[in-house]
């Protein structure tokens, strides 16, 4: 076991020379930084206000259905109803730029609504406009359907509050944590192919095979550095979330799947930088099997991400915990596979 | 007689099909066969990850049990277990901690669902759908535009487009002549679950349900099916470049008569060729069009270039890999983010991918957007190989050395003083790739926010662009560590500089007058006004000043740049401010 743990710390040495630990920790938090970035974009795309603006849209109200629609428009705390007898003069206010959209309502004999909204094209703030009148017409839509009541044969089901604010929740666990525990996982294999290529390429592996350490002693040490990584890494990554008051339920099972996935990785890494000895190709290899194979995975009855979410959100059902133990048995058999390669050749 | 660079081209080939052998190659088409048979089925679904993560306490007999069991991320378990909702009746206990509302929310839009499926069988359509909604987009002048954008003033081109179509339906909207206005309901095809929309030029018609902002959620998966062969082709050149770096093999290369740009280009333009065959591929398949290729040929060639870079400083395989995630991730993310608003906003033409998916959501794609996406890219991708070209030599190929010195290499490598204006020019594709990112990812900020960041922002761009080189040129001992050298290296730098933001602006004023990210980024000196002679002019006063600043701290020591850099941006943005503050 020492001279695995020597082969080890040799590799995590190497990793921290060139400083490229860092820029792998750097690369994950410019990727968490970023997707939080994009999902408070997009959810400030959604639901205004949501993100910390406190834009108010404005809503230039005209037509026969003024005085059923201005209110509704005017219940959101982000919305404001300005009314205007003639359409042209609600157009007009819109041109100037005074209000946001200029919506026409006309009621039908029928005694349905047609709404014609007009909002300028190409800006952010037409967004937020858009977003926030089809919350408007929504409610209205049922304001009217509940007034019109008599008429219909099943009546809808009253739809229960949202009490709002929790925009980001849904990403966090089901895209962020996903996201933070397969990237380690992935980086992890990629860095077994180069310790091994690297070596083999550079003609420096010999060196190590004149030393006293058999072959499965060094493939073994370099497989346990890069593996070790992958929790590691996830569990600072889970720390670094419950500060920010992201609580994860079971953080246990995320790492132990994470470690899982990682040794499998490692696993498949290291078994193709022994057999495809050209490093480009097993790189590429690499990467497109493990692409293929995240893909693949999506397809399981309990899919990895999801996994993973179930986890934090402490929803787990017997699948979830399943492919928990799945994954470590698939890890174990893969790294047997590993050493089973290198008894059956001499490499390389 | 074939050109010499095409004889190392096809060395290249031979060479990297010999090393791969069969085994391997089948390996990676099939594992690519299998990715692109997958990726159709999860565009499809792609909201898989939330799938049954909130489990609901609901009876059976619950008029609720329906809409929780055919919602996404519900799952109805019986009452009493253990769930993060209880319906009781039509009272909804819910825990007031994230996961609670966050379940909650999604109840709500469960149900409000459920009910348009349910009147959906409903005779009576008037009181069933009693509210049908058509939303036009229309071209506004002097709109109320938000954004970062608002800040420089749109005195530009106020209330030209005046109201023409006052009474009723009949509305020329949209005809402004902006470089935008096939965007709006476009992109209503494949809006998330926008069914029943039609769609008419800049229109949105439906129930209130189908109101959605524009976002073109297909159209972006398919998109990223283009990066995905970037990614991969940039790890096998990535490796090949540092392959003749290891045991001294390039040398062999070196010395024949070839020049060193011939060698780059021939070990290069194999893997430019592969990418722009599998985007030709990929845009057959998902039924893009041949300027979605040549967008992306635009993007692979910064992605390769970048990638030549990193294989010129990386001192092992290891550290390849980490570089070339870190370039896969940066621009991933470069070609990703802006094209999310392609619907939304003119920003979204900073990035090649918006005129994919500009093409796939079947809207014609304008000259404007076309070039402002393409030419940034490309001529960032040209420099990035000219510095590497410039280091493709015995004395720097086969020594080790720390990334970022390698870097400070390669900008001083053919650095004179009379060139100090030239390389102030060339930085500009980076600058613009660098401001437009920095627009696209802060415009979405509230603008008391959005406006002093991205001023902060886009000054320390410049002032890092006009300098680094000066700083490299003063380490490596290419200019002389002497006042006059880095007051005259400064001013060439920063006129450099400004000339080459005046070539950009002369582009906008061709093709691209609506763009306000053109107005705010490259110059808010293109505002027209009595000040329009001044406003030419200071820039280049501006840009001299802040790289003389620098340029004396950079002859002096790291230190001393940092601290003169620190300075130029505080001088850089007080003048942006300025311009802002009395144009707005």
């Amino acid at each position: 076991m020492r001279e695995r743990l020597v082969v080890a710390k040799r590799e995590l040495a190497s990793l921290r020379a060139e400083k490229t630990v860092l820029l792998a920790v750097a690369i994950q938090l410019f990727v968490a930084a970023f997707s939080s970035f994009l999902v408070v974009g997009l959810v400030a795309l959604y639901a205004p206000g949501a993100a910390g603006g406190s834009a108010t849209v404005a809503v230039a109200v005209s037509g026969n259905a003024t005085d059923e629609l201005a209110p509704v428009i005017d219940e959101g705390p982000a919305r404001e109803a300005l009314t205007y007898t003639a359409r042209e003069d609600a157009r007009a206010a819109l041109e100037r730029g005074r209000v946001d959209a200029a919506v026409h309502a006309t009621l039908r004999p029928e005694g349905n609504v047609t709404v014609d909204a007009v909002v300028p094209e190409g800006s952010f703030r037409t967004t937020l406009a858009v977003a926030e009148l089809g919350e408007a017409f929504e409610a209205f839509e049922r304001q009217r359907r509940a007034e019109l009541s008599e008429r219909l044969e099943r009546q809808p089901l009253p739809v229960p509050e949202s009490p709002g604010g929790a925009s980001f929740v849904g990403f966090t666990y089901t895209v962020l944590l996903p996201l933070l525990v397969f990237l380690p996982v992935f980086i992890a294999g990629s860095v077994a192919v180069d310790s091994l290529s690297e070596e083999l390429e550079r003609g420096t592996f010999e060196l190590l095979r004149v030393t006293p350490l058999t072959l499965p002693e060094i493939v073994d040490g370099k497989a346990l550095a890069s593996a070790v990584l992958v929790p590691v890494q996830v569990a600072a990554w889970l720390v670094l979330l419950s500060l920010n008051g992201v609580r994860v339920a079971d953080p246990l099972s995320v790492l132990l799947l994470a470690g899982a996935f990682g040794t499998v990785a490692v696993a498949g890494g290291s078994a193709l930088a022994l057999l495809v000895p050209e490093r480009r190709s097993a790189q590429l290899l690499y990467s497109v099997g493990a692409l293929a194979a995240f893909g693949g995975g999506l397809f399981l009855p309990v899919n990895p991400p999801n996994a993973v979410a179930r986890l934090a959100i402490g929803s787990a059902q017997a699948g979830t915990h399943a492919l928990v133990a799945a994954a470590a048995v698939v890890a174990v058999v893969g790294y047997a596979g590993v050493r089973a390669l290198l008894s059956r050749r001499a490499v390389v | 007689m074939t050109p010499r660079f095409l004889r190392v081209a096809r060395w290249e080939v031979e060479r990297g099909a010999d090393a791969l052998d069969r085994r391997a190659l089948a390996g990676v088409l099939l594992a690519l066969l299998a990715v692109g048979a997958a990726a159709p089925t999860l565009a499809s679904n792609a909201g898989t990850p939330d799938a049954d993560i909130y489990p609901v306490a609901v009876s059976d007999s619950s008029p609720y049990h329906e809409p929780v069991e055919r919602s996404g991320p519900l799952r109805p378990v019986a009452p009493g277990t253990d769930a993060v909702l209880e319906i009781s009746g039509t009272e909804v206990r819910a825990p007031d901690s994230p996961t609670g509302r966050a379940a909650a929310e999604a109840l709500a839009s469960a149900v409000r669902a459920y009910n348009d499926r349910l009147m959906e069988r409903e005779p009576d359509r008037a009181a069933a759908f009693p509210v049908s909604v058509r939303l036009r987009y229309v071209e506004v002048g002097g709109s109320t535009t938000g954004g970062a954008g608002a800040s420089t003033s749109d005195s530009g081109d106020t209330g030209t487009d005046a109201d023409s179509g006052g009474s009723g339906a009949t509305d020329a909207g949209g005809t402004g002549g902006g470089s935008d206005s096939s965007g709006g309901g476009a992109a209503s095809a494949d809006s998330l679950g926008a069914a029943g929309s039609s769609l008419l030029g800049g229109v949105q018609q439906g129930t209130p349900g189908d109101i959605r902002p524009p976002f073109p959620l297909g159209s972006l998966v398919l998109a990223f099916l283009f990066l995905v062969p970037l990614n991969v082709a940039i790890q096998a050149y990535g490796a090949s470049v540092l392959n003749e770096r290891i045991n001294r093999r390039g040398e062999a290369l070196l010395v024949t008569p070839l020049s060193r740009s011939e060698i780059v280009a021939g070990k290069t333009l194999p893997y430019l060729l592969a990418c722009v065959a599998v985007a030709a591929v990929v845009a057959l398949a998902v039924g893009a069009g041949f300027l979605s290729v040549l967008a992306v040929s635009a993007l692979a060639g910064l992605f390769l270039g970048c990638t030549f870079l990193a294989a010129l400083f990386a001192r092992s395989f290891k550290e390849l890999t980490f570089l070339t995630t870190t370039i896969s991730v940066g621009l991933t993310a470069y070609a990703f983010v802006p094209a999310i608003f392609t619907d939304v906003h003119p920003i979204a033409s900073v990035s090649p991918l918006t005129v994919v998916v500009t093409q796939l959501t079947g809207a014609p794609v304008e000259l404007g957007t076309l070039l402002v996406s393409m030419l940034p890219t490309a001529l960032a991708a040209l420099v990035c190989f000219g510095l590497g070209v410039g280091i493709y030599r015995e004395e720097d190929l086969f020594t080790q050395r720390a990334p970022p010195a390698k870097a400070i290499d390669a900008l001083a490598a053919h650095l004179t003083l009379r060139r100090c204006a030239l390389w102030g020019a060339l930085s500009i594709p980076f600058v613009l790739v660098a401001e437009l990112f920095a627009v696209a990812v802060l415009f979405v900020l509230p603008l008391a926010v959005s406006v002093p960041l991205l001023l902060g922002a886009l000054a320390a761009i410049e002032e890092v662009a006009k300098s680094l080189f000066l700083f490299a040129g003063f380490e490596r001992g290419r200019l002389e560590r002497t006042d006059a050298t880095a007051l005259r290296a400064g001013l060439l730098s920063g006129v450099g500089f400004a000339v080459g933001e005046k070539l950009l602006l002369i582009t906008q004023l061709v093709g691209l007058p609506t763009l306000e990210l053109g107005r705010l980024t490259v110059a808010p000196a293109a505002a027209s006004g009595p000040a329009a002679l001044v406003l030419l002019l200071a820039p280049f006063a501006l840009h001299a000043l802040t790289a003389a600043t620098s340029a004396l701290g950079a002859r002096r020591s790291t230190r001393a740049y940092l601290g003169a850099l620190g300075l130029a941006v505080l001088l850089h943005v007080a003048y942006n401010a300025t311009v802002v503050t009395t144009l707005a």
